[in-house]
């Protein structure tokens, strides 16, 4: 029973405050994390990561080796890394990394010990964390982020660990600049992942929802649009299903033939705002605007995000 | 449906503040014998529920989750849309929806009477156990799933898996009906059963006359289980 929420602005803007606020008026539904997956201005030649390190005591050592790694692969920071300035025992890194083939670098990156990347994209940032929606956002400041659109997740968790990896959004591993958020429970998670690890894609978690990320993230790779890639999942995944996933174009949503899982929407021009629960929308629109709920069976759609100005 | 005039009406406002704090007010209210509206909705949940014989609420604008649930007697009405459950396990009363009426409307209910405008979502009058729902529009996907008993009336159709699973209740259709839902079959009802429809339609300023009904019932294969008919459940 986790919320959800997704969120196109007419044209780039304080992005991280309307996501908050879908959140933070959803935090019943889900208070073990909250996380965001932020769209920023693209970049040129060079990639956003965001991880977490396990201990803020050996984090120069853990940056140390993550560099080494990426100049084995011809890249380095072109900036220095960011990280949350708290006591948790836990580091929320932000880094921005030159050019490099992104499958090929993770399959190092990701065997190294103390460091979880959590996303990586030019434009794409996800932030996730324990705790509820403005919990989050005051740790790492996401009413100050700058962006076309994002999608959120406020997590009740029910079948792997409560951790701000296991939280959403999920990367979808290793395709830059696509991430999910996901409201229910897929019961052929187990085949799916074996057969997709068969193709060679890694998981960095046991929760089903990174499974679906990547499942589409695939058939998009194998040149279907993201419309038909939500229509296909929708006979391919089983289970008890809401989600909504985000490229740097669009943002998509599927839902399961059970059709249990709920998704209100407001739309206006390029505006958009979704969300689990109606009244969340209506903290972003208070004058009684026209809300659609999508509670159709295997229903799908896509909504897109205007080109930046000049873009 | 008797609505008082706007001026006679108290005026509670939903907004922002705890749901508590508004549903104390309604009850308040009640309690002094007004009839109320309640403004700014905001989709809100939980607004009005378990309200006594008496209570006459009007809610402008859409509402959230459970609007009128537990609803022992007091008309309700909701000019805009409604949130997953309206009227659920409502005993006695009737409720009015202008617009959609969501996911799950009247689930569990046990009597009175639901009246949807617009249409309704999935599984409208799940597991209901009595009463009547009236819908204008169509009745979403599922509908009626596993009811006891009670009547659901859709003078727009149906989507797919009308009646699913029915045990003791009944779905009447006029207009087209997407698909039947698992051990659900069409009878031809009778003239007294029809005059009861209709008399129930008139009571909702409701013309029932010259309609194309179409019944669903219970096909009653699954009252008792039997493994071997266990793929008859299996609707995917």
């Amino acid at each position: 029973m986790c919320g959800i929420a997704g969120r196109i602005l007419e044209q780039p803007g304080l992005i991280g405050v309307d996501l908050v606020a879908l959140m933070q008026a959803q935090a019943h539904r889900g208070s073990d994390s909250t996380g965001f997956a932020l769209y920023g201005e693209p970049r040129q030649n060079s990639y956003i990561v965001r991880g977490v390190a396990s201990d803020r005591r050996s984090l120069d050592q853990t940056l140390d080796e993550f560099s080494q790694t990426l100049r084995a692969h011809g890249s380095d920071f072109i900036e220095d890394p960011s990280w949350d300035s708290t006591a948790q025992r836990h580091v929320s890194l932000r880094m921005i990394v030159s050019e490099l083939d992104v499958r090929a670098w993770l399959a190092d990156a990701d065997t190294q010990e103390g460091i979880e990347i959590q996303s990586v994209g030019r434009s794409l940032e996800i932030v996730k964390d324990l705790g509820i929606s403005h919990e989050v956002s005051l740790k790492h400041s996401i009413t100050d982020f700058v962006g076309s659109h994002g999608i959120a997740n406020a997590r009740m968790a029910t079948e792997s660990r409560v951790s701000p990896t296991a939280s959403h959004p999920f990367w979808a591993r290793p395709f830059p600049d696509i991430a999910i958020v996901h409201n229910g429970q897929l019961t052929n998670y187990f085949g799916l992942k074996a057969r997709l690890q068969r193709q060679g894609y890694t998981f960095l978690t046991e929760n089903d929802s990174e499974l679906i990320a990547v499942w589409i993230s695939d058939r998009l790779s194998h040149g279907l649009t993201l419309e038909e890639a939500l229509q296909s999942s929708v006979g391919e995944l089983d289970g008890v299903f809401t989600y909504i996933i985000s490229t740097p174009t669009q943002i998509g949503m599927a839902k399961d033939r059970w059709a249990i899982k709920p998704l209100a929407v407001f739309t206006h021009e390029q505006e958009m705002a979704t969300a689990t629960e109606e009244q969340a929308v209506r903290k972003l629109y208070t004058d009684e605007v026209p809300i659609s709920n999508l509670d159709g069976p295997g229903y799908s759609t896509t909504w897109d995000v205007l080109p930046a100005a000049g873009g | 449906m008797g609505s008082k005039n706007m001026a006679e009406r108290v005026e509670i406002t939903a907004g922002d503040r705890p749901v508590r704090e508004i549903n104390q007010d309604i009850r308040g209210q009640v309690q002094a014998g007004k009839p109320i509206v309640v403004s700014n909705t905001m989709s809100r949940h939980n607004l009005g529920v378990g309200l006594p014989a008496g209570a006459d609420i009007l809610f402008k604008g859409s509402v959230g989750y459970y609007c009128g649930g537990l609803n022992d007697g007091a008309r309700i009405h909701v000019t805009r849309d409604c949130g997953w459950g309206v009227g659920e396990a409502m005993a006695t009363g009737h409720i009015t929806v202008d617009g959609y009426a969501g996911m799950s409307a009247g689930a569990s209910m046990l009597g009175g009477s639901i009246h949807v405008r617009g249409n309704a979502g999935p599984r409208c009058g799940v597991a209901m156990k009595g009463g009547d729902i009236i819908v204008e529009g169509s009745i979403g996907y599922l509908s009626g799933f596993m009811a006891h008993a009670g009547r659901i009336i859709a003078l727009g159709g149906t989507d797919d898996a009308a009646g699913d699973s029915l045990w003791g209740g009944e779905v009447w259709v006029d207009g087209p009906i997407g698909s039947l839902g698992v051990d659900s079959k069409i009878i031809e009802p009778d003239s007294v059963e029809v005059e009861s429809v209709e008399a129930l339609l008139a009571q909702h300023g409701l013309d029932g006359s010259g309609r194309d009904w179409k019944k669903i019932v219970s096909a009653q294969r699954l009252w008792h289980f039997e493994s071997r008919d266990a793929r008859a459940w299996l609707m995917i």
